[in-house]
Formats: C-alpha cells, sequence, structure tokens
C-alpha cells in the first residue's frame, strides 16, 4: 500500500504557552474533502501551515507532518511545489499584478486550463484586472485559481470562502466537489457551509484534542457544542439540514 | 476570450512602444548631449572629454536605475532606493575612507555598499524572515543607516585635509565631471541587467511575497542573496564613478510600473535604458544651463525630475 498523500505522526503545536494541536495522528487522500473546525485562536490556521509546511517562529512543534511518506521538511521547495499548495487566510500583494500573470507565475508552465478555473470560479472576467484593483471576495478567488493551476494534489486553503457572498460560497462548494483529483483541507466557520463542502471533518478541540471523522459523523450538535462552546439546534427541510447557533 | 488567448497572449500591461520610444529617447539624449557643451562642435573635446562623460553618466543611470529595481524585488516594497537605504551611504563612506587610507576608492565604495547592504539585511533579518507586511520596519532601518553613513560622511569631511576637499565632496553630492571607469559601469550595467533577466521569474514571484515564492518552489533564500548582493554592487559601482546621486534607483522604476510595466523581464531592460536616459539629460542640463558653471547632477535632476513625478503621481497614470 502506498503512503497517504499526506499524514501528520503525533503532531504537537503550541503557542505562547498553549497547547493547540496535541499529538494528531492523521491522513488525508485523493478525492476526501477535509474541514478543519474550531474557535477562534483554536490553531486552525497554526495547523494548515504546519500542514504546507510553512514555519512560524512563535509556535513550538513536535512530530512529523509527512507527504506521500516523506517528512515535509526532507523535500526541496521545487518539489514540494508540486506536491502540496497553499491558500494563506489573506494576500498581501504590494506591487500591481494583472491577474493573468499571477496565474502565469503559479504554474510551472503555462497551460490552458487557467480559464477553465476562472470560469469555475466566476472569475473569468478578472484575467485583465490589476489585482491591486479587486475586490476582496475576487481577490480571493484568484488566490484560489493560482492554488488550483500549481497543479499539487494536496490543496491546503485556510479560509478560503471568508469573503464570498453566498452565491459565490455556493459556487466554490461545488468547486471543490468536482475536484476528485485532489486531497483538500480547508478551514471554515460557517457549519452549513461546510456541511455541503466536506466529506471529512477534523474538530481542535479548546484543550488540544483532535476529533476526527465523516462529517455527517462529525456535525452532530453535542460534538459542535463541545468545540465552539454554544449549544446547536438542526432543522431539516426539503433543501436539506440546517445547522442554527443558539 | 478562449483558453488558448487567456495563456498565450502577453500582458496589457506590457507597453510595446514604450521598448521601441524609450531606448530612441536615450539615444537622442546621448547624442545631443556628445554634440551640446561650452566648447561647441569639436571633434576632440567629444573623443576626449564629453565621450566618456556621456558614457559614464549612461552606465551610471543603468546601474542606479537596477540597484533600485532589484532593492525593491528585495524588501518587496516599491519605495525601496540604495540612496534612501543607505546604500549609497555607505558607498560614499567607503569611498572616503579609501580615499583616506590612498586604497583604490571604488573598491572602497563598493565595500561600504556592500556593507551596507548586509547590514540592512542583518538589521531587518527578523522583518525578512516574517512573511510580510515588514517592511515599515525595513524601510526604517534602512533610514537610519542612511542616517548614519550620513554623519559619518560628514565626520569623514571634517577630518579630510583641506586640499583634498573639494574632491571628497564630489563624492557626496554626485558629479560626472570627473567620472571615470565609464566602459566598467557600462559593462557591468549591462551585466546586472542579464542576470536579473535570467532571474525574472524567480523574481516576479518574489514580488507576490517571500512566502508565496517559497510555497511556489523558489529558493528564496539564494535569490534575495543574490539580489542583495546584486543591487549592492550597482549602487557601489555607481557611487564609486560619480558619488551618491539619488533619485534615479527609486524614480525609474516606479516611472516604469506606472507606464504599465510590471514584468522584471521587461524592466531588466527599460529600467537602466531609461536610468541612463535620465542621467544623461540631467547631466546636460547641469553643464549647460549656467556656463561656464557646473551644477552638481544630482541636485539638479531631483530638482527638476520630482516635480515631474509628482505631477504624473497627482495625475493618477497608472
Amino acid at each position: 500500500m502506498s503512503a497517504p498523500l499526506i499524514e501528520t505522526r503525533a503532531l504537537t503545536l503550541a503557542a505562547a504557552g498553549r497547547t493547540l494541536v496535541d499529538a494528531l495522528d492523521w491522513q488525508a487522500e485523493i478525492g476526501q474533502r477535509w474541514c478543519v473546525i474550531g474557535r477562534n485562536a483554536a490553531g486552525k490556521s497554526s495547523l494548515l501551515r504546519a500542514l504546507a509546511g510553512v514555519g512560524e517562529a512563535a509556535l513550538h512543534r513536535a512530530g512529523q507532518v509527512c507527504w506521500l511518506g516523506r517528512d515535509s521538511h526532507a523535500w526541496p521547495a521545487a518539489d514540494a511545489a508540486s506536491v502540496r499548495a497553499f491558500l494563506p487566510q489573506q494576500s498581501s500583494d504590494r506591487f500591481p499584478a494583472c491577474v493573468r500573470r499571477l496565474l502565469e507565475l503559479s504554474v510551472a508552465r503555462p497551460r490552458y486550463a487557467a480559464l477553465g478555473l476562472l470560469t469555475a470560479l466566476d472569475a473569468a472576467g478578472l484575467a485583465e484586472r490589476n489585482v491591486l484593483e479587486l475586490s476582496g471576495g475576487e481577490r480571493q478567488r484568484v488566490a484560489l485559481a493560482q492554488c488550483a493551476v500549481q497543479g499539487a494534489p494536496l490543496m491546503l486553503l485556510d479560509e478560503p470562502v471568508a469573503f464570498q457572498d453566498p452565491a459565490h460560497q455556493l459556487q466554490v462548494a461545488q468547486w471543490f466537489g468536482g475536484l476528485s483529483e485532489h486531497a483538500l483541507v480547508i478551514s471554515a466557520h460557517d457549519v452549513n457551509w461546510i456541511a455541503r463542502a466536506a466529506t471529512h471533518v477534523l474538530a481542535l478541540l479548546p484543550d488540544g484534542r483532535c476529533e476526527q471523522g465523516r462529517a455527517d459523523d462529525m456535525l452532530q450538535t453535542e460534538r459542535l457544542a463541545r468545540v465552539y462552546g454554544c449549544a446547536w439546534a438542526t432543522v431539516d427541510s426539503a433543501a436539506g439540514r440546517f445547522w442554527i447557533a443558539q | 476570450m478562449d483558453a488558448a488567448t487567456l495563456m498565450r497572449h502577453d500582458l496589457p500591461g506590457r507597453r510595446p512602444r514604450l521598448f521601441i520610444a524609450l531606448p530612441l529617447a536615450a539615444l537622442a539624449v546621448a547624442a545631443l548631449s556628445l554634440l551640446l557643451g561650452s566648447a561647441g562642435l569639436d571633434l576632440e573635446m567629444i573623443q576626449a572629454l564629453r565621450g566618456p562623460r556621456v558614457a559614464a553618466a549612461a552606465g551610471v543611470g543603468a546601474l542606479l536605475a537596477l540597484s533600485g529595481l532589484a532593492m525593491q524585488a528585495l524588501l518587496r516594497n516599491p519605495l525601496a532606493d540604495p540612496y534612501v537605504l543607505g546604500t549609497s551611504g555607505g558607498a560614499a563612506v567607503g569611498a572616503l575612507l579609501a580615499l583616506m587610507l590612498g586604497v583604490t576608492m571604488a573598491l572602497g565604495a563598493a565595500a561600504g555598499a556592500l556593507v551596507a547592504g548586509a547590514l540592512l539585511v542583518l538589521l531587518a533579518r527578523r522583518a525578512l524572515a516574517a512573511s510580510d507586511d515588514a517592511s515599515p520596519r525595513l524601510i526604517l532601518s534602512g533610514a537610519m543607516l542612511a542616517a548614519v553613513f550620513g554623519a559619518l560622511a560628514t565626520l569623514l569631511l571634517t577630518l579630510t585635509p583641506d586640499q583634498r576637499l573639494r574632491g571628497a565632496i564630489f563624492w557626496l553630492v554626485g558629479d560626472l565631471s570627473g567620472a571615470d571607469h565609464a566602459s566598467a559601469t557600462l559593462l557591468a550595467a549591462l551585466l546586472f541587467s542579464l542576470a536579473l533577466r535570467v532571474r525574472h521569474r524567480g523574481i516576479d514571484r518574489l514580488l507576490l511575497g517571500t512566502e508565496a515564492a517559497h510555497l511556489l518552489g523558489e529558493p528564496v533564500r539564494r535569490l534575495r542573496l543574490e539580489l542583495l548582493v546584486a543591487a549592492s554592487l550597482a549602487a557601489g559601482l555607481a557611487v564609486a564613478s560619480a558619488g551618491a546621486i539619488g533619485f534615479v534607483g527609486l524614480v525609474v522604476p516606479q516611472a516604469l510600473r506606472l507606464a504599465g510595466v510590471q514584468r522584471t523581464r521587461d524592466l531588466a531592460w527599460l529600467a537602466p535604458v531609461g536610468g541612463a536616459a535620465l542621467l544623461m539629460a540631467a547631466d546636460l542640463l547641469s553643464r549647460s544651463v549656467a556656463t561656464p558653471i557646473e551644477l552638481p547632477v544630482g541636485a539638479v535632476m531631483a530638482l527638476l525630475g520630482a516635480p515631474v513625478f509628482i505631477f504624473f503621481l497627482a495625475r493618477g497614470g497608472r
């Protein structure tokens, strides 16, 4: 059996004397879409960064992150780029650039797949725009396209729909659903969106313990109450199940 | 627009006309500079004096523009420039020290620029290591370095014996009248331009952010070290040849960006051409406005260039 695309072995993350993630053993395979949930400052971004192999100065770290069975730190940067793509929570653009140029810079070789991507993300009209003039939501969809054109099977996405309006949130969820040759690890807060977008959920509890499993098992009201510290109710309707924080 | 057009065509930011107009303008300025002067049209004069001076102006302008371009990419800040960040100041101090010690001044200037560049990176290394948004700290560190080197240069000046004072002031004000090594600066500018051209994709990725570049597989640390060495050496050579001249390194890449040239591949070629044209033009003015007095070229350039640049900024051209 081949090694999983990504795997953590006793991964522990601590910051400012607080354990964010305690001895996490977890793995993800092609075709899975994992959502990482947890309270603010629970460590979702730190976990995603650790999974992406991006260091954080203030973070204490133990254990291993392996891509295809090999420690993430042992990968040369150029090879790592062909395995994982990472969407940071926010882009920090400082120089003007054309959206199309951003996409060109994100691929190993120019490929023609980029326009299809932009269309799927309702961003085709942005191709000629200056990145500094995009709205937050537009920039985020472009950043998603940048991640995708990198061609890496593992996509780590830190709050990819934080700036999206409801229609675009839905569109992004549907696009994720079609990425059958990727493994996605996504952090998000909207449980109703997660129920649509995720196949699996990894929950970070306030004490650093983690719970993981299939999305329908994980999105139980009692568990959500433990994760978020507030009560939850569900409403079943013809359009599906809805989660309401109380 | 179909998929093929999306990736095949070049950026709208690329301005084909500029690729022809700017070199033509540079050539025109060079021709004017050779033909005009206090002694009129005298072939010997052109060969012996004006030729080398015009060539030095072109080389120094090109080097400064390239240095600014490299620094802006290194620090990921469009406001970076060898003069603002103390590299030119370091070079001037190095040159003054060399003058006092009797060492080759060009060597001193290059060493001073490298020291200043290394100090800048050392001071700001936490800011550089943190993925992004460290630039206020970087710029401030650079400004402090520039202040320190400025003060050091002033101190060195007071210690300089009177008969050498005029020569020493030359390094601080920036002046092309005594510029030599013209062919060396031109050759160096060509080499630096080619080097940036070779690395253009990595540099463009670096402009997205150091972390973004790393995630895309760029050897970020090596790339930034190369940029630091290139920017410092280019600034050092420029200062060694013509003293500390500001403005070019900041303004030329900025003006090109405002005109829509965004790719390092294009800037690596257009910036030195623009820098050469700008400095040759400023030199022509500085020696023909108030003949027989020669005005310092750095002052002339900033006096005329800054208002023009402000005008374009205010017009909001992009």
